[in-house]
């Protein structure tokens, strides 16, 4: 039964990792941070919402963060305030819903377990449900990325030179948000709301101190994500601490290795500069 | 389509037509370009000059339909603007004037011309032939040994020559280029002006050409716009 539970959450772990990493680098690199941001927060709104409603936390949880990626782009342009702006404007509303929507669910609030499951992650929240319409996500974002990754790239490397030469910017950028979106809220499951950022944005952190092109920072990151989850999951079990924290403590970890190696890698190449040249 | 495009490129005596075209930018109330009337025939090349600030680079933005007109019609061979711009865009080719990179920058320099195919390609994908077109392209502009450094640790000469490279590869019929000589030297500048935009323009393509700098003037060029405050003041044929 253990032993049942552990694969479950790691193979969870290895492809919301994974995806997390890689959105997480699309996202910096479009500059779509706070998006993200807004989404995960419609997404834990929505699995909030499921607990007073009585729904699919996963199902609620997407519904909000996919509504919010759609939404996003249309309340900014109909506001005339950066993408930004509207999507911490949403931010705040989402954590508004979500703090109403825990008050007024049934029961005992912070205590319970569903909560907890919500607000810090749970590897109890990976049912076989949950790795079937994962692991579809993952064939559908990979396939995607993969397909399109001649124009993507041209996105993550000037959206509006892209656009000037036809690519339709909008409809890759929103359908990004969207997966991001949805990797958000599988990610949220297991690290929880509060966390979900660590997933997302310190493997890219490290890709970037390992790697100086695109095509390998998205896989490093993916690597490093997916190594992350893993470690968090084992930390968890072992120390039997909210998986979430154990997460961000194994992909700092790994940040802060990365970050060590960029270092000393850098040294060594003013080493060789330097004798290069003295001869 | 590409059939069609050809038909239209034909029909059309025109390559870019702009009708009373007045462009503002967000919450501006005035103006950036102000009741522009202008016909730029095929297989020309054509001078936008102007002091900074006098409606160049939006006059540009415009034609490609990245900035949208509030008043007029523009249409690029007969393509409506902003309506079919992605169908529009495919034949266009643009060199930005902002193209600078930071060194951090994770692409290299194949890459970036490479991706000036990815719009007209299915799903964006480079096979072998297109590949033979980068390296081309590089050569072109004389960058082909700089093909697999990082863009972001270039010099401002040698990134505006990858751009220009860019541009180049997709074989387009409209070349809109803003301030291209801005960070090159003399003898690049020269070579681009007098023998590269010369050749292009005998190949049928039409080039639409910014620039600040009122006494440099291209060879083969057939028409000069001058602009100020946002609004055409001279048009001049040579």
């Amino acid at each position: 039964m253990i032993s049942g539970l552990i694969l479950n959450a790691i193979l969870a772990g290895v492809m919301a990792g994974s995806l997390c990493g890689c959105t997480g680098v699309l996202c910096t690199r479009m500059k779509i941070n706070t998006i993200a941001f807004a989404t995960a927060h419609a997404a834990l709104a929505g699995s909030a919402l499921s607990l007073v409603v009585g729904g699919d936390p996963i199902f609620l949880g997407l519904m909000f963060a996919l509504l919010t990626a759609v939404i996003l782009g249309p309340i900014s342009d109909y506001l005339r305030i950066p993408l930004d702006m509207a999507s911490m404007t949403m931010f705040s509303v989402y954590n508004a819903l979500t703090f109403i929507f825990l008050v007024i669910s049934p029961g005992a609030t912070l205590a319970s377990e569903k909560v907890g499951q919500i607000l810090w992650g749970s590897i109890l929240a990976v049912t076989p449900k949950y790795l079937i319409i994962l692991t579809t996500l993952t064939i559908i974002y990979v396939l995607f990325v993969t397909t399109f990754w001649g124009r993507i790239s041209s996105i993550l490397f000037n959206p509006k030179l892209a656009e000037a030469e036809g690519v339709n910017v909008k409809i890759y950028m929103y359908t990004l948000v969207a997966l991001a979106g949805a990797v958000t809220v599988f990610a949220l499951r297991i690290t929880g709301g509060f966390l979900v950022f660590s997933l997302l944005f310190i493997p890219a952190a490290s890709a970037i101190q390992l790697s100086e092109n695109i095509r390998k920072i998205v896989f490093t990151a993916s690597f490093l994500g997916l190594a992350s989850a893993i470690v968090g999951v084992g930390l968890s079990f072992i120390l039997n601490f909210p998986v979430g924290s154990c997460i961000v403590i194994g992909a700092t970890t790994i940040l802060a290795g990365a970050a060590t190696i960029s270092t000393i890698k850098r040294k060594q190449l003013l080493e060789t500069v330097k004798v290069t040249s003295q001869i | 389509m590409l059939k069609l495009i050809q038909k239209t490129v034909e029909k059309d005596k025109f390559c870019v037509e702009l009708q009373d075209v007045s462009t503002y930018y967000s919450g501006e109330t005035k103006p950036a370009i102000t009741n522009v009337w202008l016909k730029i025939p095929i297989q020309s090349l054509t001078l936008i000059v102007g002091p900074n600030g006098s409606g160049k680079t939006t006059l540009l933005e415009t034609i490609l339909g990245l900035l949208k007109p509030k008043t007029g019609k523009i249409k690029i061979f007969g393509y409506d603007i902003p309506k079919m711009a992605v169908e529009a865009r495919k034949m266009c080719g643009y060199l930005p004037q902002d193209f600078m990179r930071p060194p951090g920058e994770p692409f290299s320099v194949k890459e970036v011309v490479g991706m000036g195919l990815a719009s007209n390609k299915p799903f964006g994908k480079l096979n072998g032939k297109d590949w033979e077109m980068v390296y081309d392209a590089l050569n072109l502009v004389g960058i082909e040994d700089l093909a697999n450094r990082p863009v972001g640790r270039l010099s401002g000469g040698q990134q505006q020559k990858v751009m220009f490279a860019r541009a180049l590869v997709r074989k387009p019929k409209l070349l809109l280029l803003d301030e291209p000589f801005s960070a090159l030297d003399e003898s690049s500048r020269k070579f681009i002006s007098e023998t590269l935009l010369s050749s292009l323009v005998e190949d049928g393509c039409t080039v639409i050409m910014v620039s600040h700098d009122i006494s440099f003037k291209p060879k083969r060029c057939s028409l000069t716009v001058k602009m100020n405050f946002g609004k055409i003041v001279e048009v001049s044929s040579t």
